[in-house]
């Protein structure tokens, strides 16, 4: 699979620094020794702007880890579906995809529902390496069907978006969409979870299934909302990145593993962690992107990685990993 | 006259006596091993003008004994002890760049660079094991522990340009670094040599394989993987046997990593390290049966020929992922021991419905089929 499309949002945005008169190209800044301070704030706002990107992708992860204490390999595959069928609709009807991406979330709210009925459901006792094939299997499934169907080409919304300056700092239009989609979409889940009766519900799943179970919840009907719901995040974090990113079929692989660290890194099955490790990974692959040759930012997120799971596996924000 | 059901059944019967004796599991592997030496011969002859095995090509034939021996491999940690590990690849890799680097940037012997591959990727699970199982990783955080040391590799191998960078290395002809093609140089002008050097390698994993599992140090595996903390309470030193498992199983898959390194001839970080070579390399084991030592090599004939087939020969990129996908989903749903299993499985069915084979079974053992 091709995990490493270099996307274009960082080229793109250098490439408008340089039109603006402020730097160089990628090479000669790096041997620039003091930080150029509107360098270092282009990519903080470039850092935040992923961040919480990364935080509404590991928002369903995490969810689903947390309720059903199953890690979903095929998280990266529904955000690739969801991007799937809201480019599609938007092709075949003309119309903006900004407007198809309620019903991408509604399908993957269905996908994720139907997956978790006949895929998870019937392990849910089993050993945990048995959840994470299967969900493996469904990644391969949903990924190569799209790439038998669409082709494996990259692929991009037909939006004409420019850029905004706010002091000094350029901000990609779209990629402002889509952050304030996942600003929106973590404040509504988070007021979901707090506020609703279902919310309490999941939450106390979460906490003690057998609990949860003697006091009347159906865990069986919680077990395949929370799915639904993780699936449908994936697709509005799906359907929201090709809003300042090409796409293709297996884009979703690198984003799935980075979302794992960022679970594993705030803690698996915590909110706020999710969002805590979003920025904090964010953050690494912005300066590191700018600061380090090649790819070598990946090396420095799965280090980040492993040292978190070796000292810290319970996470920054997170519960007890020995559960 | 006796009905064709009654008479497969009683097969059914002896076949599930048979398997009882000690004596079961060797013979079959015998019977295994000695249609694989055959089988590139066999695969072309017509029976009543029908070829059925003539699609398979030496190359499938290749590819499925390489997938065959990292799945035994990989079964000795994750089959045996219970570790279950998502980043192989990573010892796969290690054994190929270790083949690769001492032909191309040294010029000596692949066997040296396969032997140095294979002991660095011994340190290598080695240290994995360590880090991991002293902070008690299991389950999910193990097996995602494994998968970003994998990751790790990868991305490490493709930033350093020193061995090869993104673009890797192309295979340098014999003559670099040996006299002539044959087995000193690790290359042949056609496949034939080439499956059979892969068979040894999976006959050698497979004895290895089946000598632990009958020996003590297996006994303790199995234990650690049944109940870890009882095993711990009875003695077993629970931490060195997980080690001594993980190191044997990562230097055992770096042999199939070297083999692929002087089989193909370009070999890049995106192809050895790739997230789905961990897939490839516990999917066999998966499908034939986790923790047998048949198990693996059944299960890399069911799967891998297919996936091979559609992925050479039909022009639709994709369809053999999908196949894997489909396999995955449905072993693990319907049948998560495994086709070896099925035998005992339809034997207890028969049971269960007719009462034919009365025989109860008392003395089953505890462990699984081998």
């Amino acid at each position: 699979m091709h995990l490493l499309s270099l996307p274009t949002w960082m080229g793109g945005a250098t490439g408008e620094l340089t039109v603006a008169g402020q730097i160089s190209p990628l090479g000669a800044v790096a041997q620039v020794s003091l930080p150029n301070p509107g360098i270092v704030l282009q990519l903080i706002v470039f850092g935040l702007l992923l961040g919480a990107i990364y935080g509404l992708v590991a928002l369903g992860l995490t969810m689903i880890f947390g309720v059903m204490d199953v890690i979903n390999f095929a998280h990266g595959a529904f955000m690739v579906v969801a991007m799937y069928v809201v480019w599609a609709l938007s092709g075949a009807t003309g119309l903006s995809p900004l407007l198809f991406i309620p019903i991408g979330v509604m399908v993957l709210f269905v996908l994720g529902i139907i997956v978790h009925l006949v895929t998870i459901k019937p392990i849910m006792e089993a050993p945990q390496e048995n959840q994470l094939i299967v969900t493996f299997g469904v990644l391969l499934i949903l990924v190569s069907s799209i790439e038998l169907y669409f082709s494996p080409d990259p692929q991009n919304y037909d939006l004409d978006l420019g850029s905004v300056a706010v002091g000094g700092a350029f901000i990609p239009e779209g990629q402002l969409i889509a952050m304030v989609i996942a600003v929106v979409a973590v404040v509504g889940t988070w007021l979901f979870l707090k506020k609703t009766m279902v919310g309490r519900a999941i939450r106390g799943t979460a906490d003690n299934r057998d609990g949860a179970q003697y006091v009347g919840i159906n865990v069986e009907r919680i077990d395949y909302l929370t799915f639904g719901i993780g699936a449908a995040l994936a697709g509005l974090a799906g359907a929201a990145i090709p809003l300042f990113l090409t796409f293709d079929p297996f884009i979703g692989d690198e984003w799935l593993i980075n979302a794992f660290v960022v679970v594993v890194l705030g803690g698996l099955g915590s909110f706020p962690g999710a969002l805590l490790g979003g920025m904090i990974i964010g953050f690494v692959e912005v300066f590191g992107r700018f600061y380090l040759p090649g790819s070598f930012y990946q090396v420095v997120i799965f280090g980040i990685f492993i040292l978190v799971l070796l000292i810290l596996p319970q996470g920054l924000l997170g519960g007890d990993p020995s559960e | 006259m006796i009905p064709v059901s009654e008479r497969l059944e009683a097969a059914l019967a002896q076949y599930g006596e048979f398997r009882k004796q000690w004596y079961a599991t060797p013979l079959l592997l015998t019977i295994i091993f000695v249609v694989l030496a055959l089988l590139p011969f066999i695969r072309g002859l017509a029976f009543l003008g029908i070829a059925p095995l003539a699609w398979l090509s030496l190359n499938m034939l290749i590819v499925t004994l390489v997938w065959a021996s990292t799945a035994q491999a990989w079964n000795i940690m994750s089959g045996y002890t219970g570790q279950f590990s998502f980043g192989h690849a990573a010892f796969f890799g290690l054994g190929a760049y270790g083949t690769i680097i001492a032909v191309s940037e040294f010029a000596i012997s692949p066997w040296i660079g396969m032997a140095i591959g294979s002991i660095v990727a011994g340190i290598f699970g080695f240290f994995i094991g360590v880090v991991s199982f002293r902070y008690r990783l299991k389950g999910h955080y193990f097996a995602l522990a494994t998968l970003a040391f994998a990751e790790l590799l990868r991305f490490l191998f493709n930033n350093i340009d020193a061995i090869g960078g993104a673009s890797g290395y192309i295979r340098p002809l014999p003559f670099e670094y040996a006299d002539d093609y044959g087995l000193a140089a690790f290359q042949f002008t056609s496949d034939l040599p080439y499956y059979y050097i892969i068979l040894t390698f999976l006959l050698v994993i497979t004895v290895f394989s089946f000598i632990i599992k009958r020996s003590k140090l297996g006994l303790y595996f199995f234990a650690i993987r049944e109940e870890e903390r009882a095993a711990a309470a009875i003695g077993i030193p629970t931490y060195r046997y997980k080690l001594i498992g993980v190191t044997i199983s990562a230097g055992l898959t770096a042999w199939a990593g070297a083999f692929w390194a002087m089989y193909f001839e370009t070999i890049r970080p995106e192809t050895v390290f790739d997230i789905l070579v961990n897939v490839e390399i516990l999917l066999p084991a998966i499908v034939g049966g986790i923790g047998t030592v048949i198990g693996p090599i059944v299960g890399s004939f069911i799967v891998t020929p297919i996936a091979e087939f559609a992925r050479q020969s039909v022009d639709l990129h994709g369809l053999n992922n999908i196949i894997y996908g489909l396999i995955l989903v449905a072993i693990v749903l319907y049948s998560p021991k495994g086709v070896v299993s099925w035998p005992s499985r339809i034997i207890k069915l028969l049971r269960e419905r007719t009462g034919i084979l009365g025989r109860s079974p008392s003395n089953q053992r505890a462990t699984d089929d081998d």
